[in-house]
């Protein structure tokens, strides 16, 4: 290393972010504006569903800047809203949380907001505005902040309140950014519906720069049951998490009782001795030794109970049949829950819906495919997701009676306090065992259902083929057997039509069609000479 | 329209036969049972030969057809159909053909599927099908068409000391001229007045009918001389069964020597293989033989040789048992007229012959390399069990190993007068015909 020399800086969190965008998703003007909806879309629905409100959310993007691409992207929600005093920090400065609960959220740290408002910064020196206020406050609290990259500070550029007319609760955010809407609104609008089909108790209404209008209606009331904060558990604990839990307690045997969940007295004691740690210490008095030496005998303790699923909020399968059934029309739409499971002590949950026919688009040769995590729509990666490899791959569908082109659609909700993400674009899912094993599990339940009703929908088919090749014949028989036993013409279109009438009968009995369905088709009979 | 009181009887007669046989079809329906009509099977494996009434029958199997089953509704329906169309023929006192039939019964049936297609589809496309559904029909009704009035071309033709009615007519047969009476294709409308005759001789071949008609055979002879121009059709055979039947005339037939000519002879005699329902009413078993046989052509020289070997002898002894104590026979032509009158044998005349008598036969009279490897295809053949008798295995031998066919020309050839001064007479008196 000698003759090299080198300068070391301390560099704040948002000005790394600044550096390094592409991780957080804003490689490029496509991908940016895609990306900010993204975030700002999940911000407002975090603060709606998770607390138990039907989500109204308004999108609207304008051209904001005759000569640049400058477009101004607004989220407006009726969430629990934002309280005004950490306004300027949530929107201006980036923080790594303290917070060590668990529980399953769109975003994490809220993270993504901030890097939508310092590339809004970069790109068109705009800043954020934000419109603010919650449940039982009196005023309505409106802010525009910048950061201070270096400083890692908000600079609240304006900011004002008025008093509430009505009551309102919720947060309105704009930015400015620059980006290429043109490439972009496919991916926004994919990114918007396929929002909506997992979210059918949302009303969404996306307004874009040409003046179209998405409206995607509430079809049902019923919300999924909001997620509970719950401790980690001790297989999904890192270094850096154990020593945040023992901070926040006065001994290290408290510490472990009380800051993790699925742990004992017996066995946090039988961790402690093994470790070689006084259980009455007090936490800062242990090494990085003692850490490490702690977090392996609790990694290698193998017999906790599983970790709590109450941190997760599934959809549940009420509401991803009423989504798919909106979205698609299907003749036939079915959805499963999965019991809950864990991987690496995280817990999850896999939910499967299954859309057939009606407006269904046709897929060529293997099942169009809608993965989400968390209730996101994952939209980019597909080929890498393990989601898509086991519907795709491991999947023969011709077993299920499917035989493709087919109007076949899965959806997979993949719901944990860890999502196993590939990479850090959070838009494919790593290809854990654990999680492999449930969604082929899932997927192949609701299979079974369609296999169920394809095969109930075939035999219904061939009886009424049968039917029809049967009935198209009823009214010639009918008149020929007229013909022979009437012994005058006035008797003989009595004959005819008793002859026909029970003859309908007895098809109908036959073939077990509908006595209606039988008439239609011997009624349609029409004989050419 | 005028008819004669037989024609209406017989109309009526079918009439409440066809309402009678679809009565319990309709009660059957009306009680909301299943549909069916139960139909005697028309196929060669439901073909008997009956020995005791040297007669083709049908067998016990039947067919049973229903509405309710997909593969036999339009089966189902056409029968039906085709009832009708007869049945109102019977009432507007018509004679359809079944050419006639296949036309008025042939519509588009049009439908709407449940989808809102219109589809369409032909009662009936061909003739194959409407005539398939007669047949079906005739064995349903245990009738023959010509009952149900349904006429088809004239063919037969009738010469002889024979008056009959027909329709309102009395005809004398023997009072044709050069011309002949042309069998009516209903049979068994015509009434025998009177006849005067010893014996019938039926003739393949209309030129050898016309040549001894012209001869003055029949007036002659005191016959009754009928010719099938060919293969026979029904009311021939029904006008010949008759004869035999009501006037106890022996009833001899005379063919070309060769196999299709014995086949002729077979379904005077049995019955046709494929429409063998009719046998009983239109197999004349009393019917002989009479020529021309191989052993008139080649006398028994031939044969003698190829019994002279003991595995011949023994395998044609297990076929037809008594065949080596057949008595000898001369041949009525010399080796010279032999050589001029004799035509070669055809590929398909092989084949029939094997049908006839069967493999085993050929395989053991058959010398020729080229005929024996022909004849290969048709292992297996076991031959009409009527067909195996001494007599006709001998026959068919001879041809087999001469693989040579006569017609009947030859014999007029020799002279009309050897034919019909000679020959005939000649065979009948010295009973020198297979039964």
């Amino acid at each position: 290393m000698s003759g090299v020399s080198e300068t070391y800086k301390e560099i704040s969190p948002a000005e790394f972010f600044y550096k390094y965008r592409e991780i957080a998703g804003f490689s490029n003007p496509v991908r940016a504006v895609y990306q900010t909806v993204r975030e700002l879309v999940e911000n407002a629905l975090d603060a709606t569903d998770a607390y138990g409100i039907l989500p109204n959310i308004k999108i609207s993007i304008l051209k904001a800047d005759e000569v640049h691409d400058f477009y101004k992207i607004t989220v407006e929600d009726n969430g629990i809203g934002i309280p005004p005093n950490i306004v300027p920090s949530a929107f201006g400065k980036v923080l790594f949380s303290s917070k060590y609960v668990m529980r399953q959220t769109r975003g994490m740290y809220g993270l993504g907001v901030k890097m939508v408002v310092l590339y809004a910064q970069m790109t068109t020196g705009r800043p954020v505005e934000v419109t603010t206020s919650r449940k039982g406050l009196k005023r309505i609290y409106h802010f525009k902040i910048r950061i201070d990259v270096a400083k890692n500070e908000p600079i609240v550029v304006e900011a004002g309140s008025w008093k509430k007319s009505r009551e309102w609760h919720g947060t309105i955010v704009s930015v400015t950014i620059e980006g290429d809407w043109n490439r972009a609104k496919q991916r926004v609008l994919d990114y918007i519906q396929r929002t909506s089909i997992a979210l059918p108790y949302a009303d969404i209404v996306l307004t874009t720069p040409e003046g179209e209008i998405y409206y995607y209606q509430r079809v049902i009331s019923d919300l999924p049951k909001p997620p509970v904060e719950t401790k980690p558990h001790p297989l999904g604990i890192d270094l850096e998490l154990l020593s945040n839990i023992l901070k926040m307690h006065s001994t290290v045997i408290e510490a472990l009782l009380n800051g993790l969940q699925s742990m004992g007295e017996v066995t946090a004691t039988r961790i402690l001795k093994e470790a070689g740690i006084d259980p009455s210490a007090r936490p800062d008095s242990l090494s990085q030794d003692d850490l490490l030496r702690l977090l392996d005998k609790i990694r290698s303790y193998d017999n906790y109970r599983p970790p709590s699923p109450k941190a997760l909020s599934p959809l549940g399968e009420e509401v991803i049949k009423a989504g798919l059934k909106k979205a698609f029309k299907p003749e036939f739409v079915e959805a499963v829950t999965r019991k809950p499971s864990s991987y690496s002590g995280h817990p999850f949950i896999v939910e499967v819906g299954i859309a057939y026919g009606g407006g269904t688009p046709l897929s060529e040769d293997k099942p169009i495919v809608l993965r989400y995590a968390n209730k996101i729509p994952l939209l980019y990666d597909e080929g890498s997701d393990v989601i898509t490899q086991v519907v795709r791959e491991e999947v023969n569908w011709e077993n299920y009676l499917v035989t493709f082109p087919a109007p076949l659609i899965l959806m997979v909700h993949v719901c944990s306090t860890k999502v196993p993400f590939k990479g850090v674009g959070k838009e494919s899912i790593a290809d854990v065992p654990e999680l492999h094993k449930e969604i082929k599990a899932g997927v192949m339940e609701v299979a079974r259902a369609l296999k169920l009703y394809l095969a109930k929908k075939a035999k219904e088919e061939e009886a009424l083929k049968k039917a029809e090749a049967i009935a198209k014949y009823i009214p010639e028989v009918a008149r020929s057997l007229a013909v022979i036993i009437s012994s005058s013409d006035h008797e003989r279109e009595g004959l005819r039509a008793e002859i026909l009438n029970k003859l309908l009968y007895t098809v109908s009995k036959k073939t077990g069609v509908q006595l209606d369905v039988i008439k239609k088709i011997a009624d349609s009979v029409e004989a050419e000479t | 329209m005028t008819s004669s009181k037989i024609d209406l009887e017989a109309r009526s007669k079918a009439k409440e036969l066809i309402r009678k046989s679809f009565e319990a079809l309709v009660n059957s329906i009306v009680s909301k049972e299943r549909p069916l009509l139960v139909i005697p099977k028309r196929t060669l494996s439901n073909t008997i030969y009956d020995y005791k009434h040297k007669l083709l029958l049908l067998g016990p199997d039947v067919q049973k057809r229903t509405l309710l089953n997909i593969n036999e509704a339009k089966k189902f329906t056409q029968t039906l159909l085709m009832a009708s169309i007869i049945y109102e023929s019977l009432v507007n006192n018509e004679y359809p053909t079944i050419r006639d039939l296949y036309y008025r019964g042939k519509h588009t049936i049009s439908y709407r599927t449940l989808d809102g297609k219109r589809v369409s589809e032909n009662t009936w496309d061909e003739q194959r099908e409407s005539d398939g559904v007669i047949r079906d029909l005739e064995v349903y009704l245990g009738v023959l068409r010509e009952e149900l009035l349904i006429l088809s071309k004239e063919k037969g033709k009738v010469v002889g000391n024979l008056v009959i009615r027909s329709g309102d007519d009395v005809i004398d047969l023997s009072r044709m001229g050069h011309g002949a009476y042309a069998i009516e294709p209903t049979p068994d409308l015509i009434e025998f007045i009177d006849v005067d005759a010893e014996y019938v001789l039926v003739v393949e071949k209309d030129a050898v009918f016309q040549q001894l008609h012209r001869y003055g055979f029949w007036k002659k002879y005191k016959a009754i001389l009928v010719t099938s121009a060919g293969q026979p059709d029904r009311a021939t055979r029904r006008f010949v069964r008759r004869l035999s039947d009501e006037y106890k005339l022996p009833v001899y037939v005379l063919t070309d020597s060769d196999p299709y000519g014995f086949y002729i002879y077979s379904v005077f005699k049995v019955g046709s293989i494929t429409l063998s329902y009719e046998s009983e009413r239109l197999a004349t078993p009393r019917a002989k033989f009479i020529g021309v046989s191989m052993t008139d052509v080649f006398g028994d020289e031939v044969f003698k040789k190829i019994v002279s070997e003991s595995s011949a002898r023994k395998a044609l002894e297990e076929v037809a048992p008594g065949i080596t104590e057949l008595a000898p026979k001369k041949p009525y032509l010399s080796s010279s007229e032999r050589k001029n009158f004799v035509i070669k044998a055809k590929a398909r005349d092989l084949e029939r012959a094997v049908e006839l008598v069967g493999y085993r036969v050929a395989e053991v009279c058959t010398e020729d390399s080229d005929a024996k490897s022909k004849i290969k295809r048709k292992a297996g053949t076991t031959g009409y069990p009527w067909l195996l008798t001494p007599e006709w295995v001998r026959e068919l031998c001879i041809f087999f190993n001469t693989l040579s066919k006569v017609e009947i020309e030859a014999m007029a050839g020799k002279g009309l007068r050897f034919l019909a001064d000679e020959y005939i007479p000649a065979k009948i008196s010295t009973g020198d015909y297979i039964e």
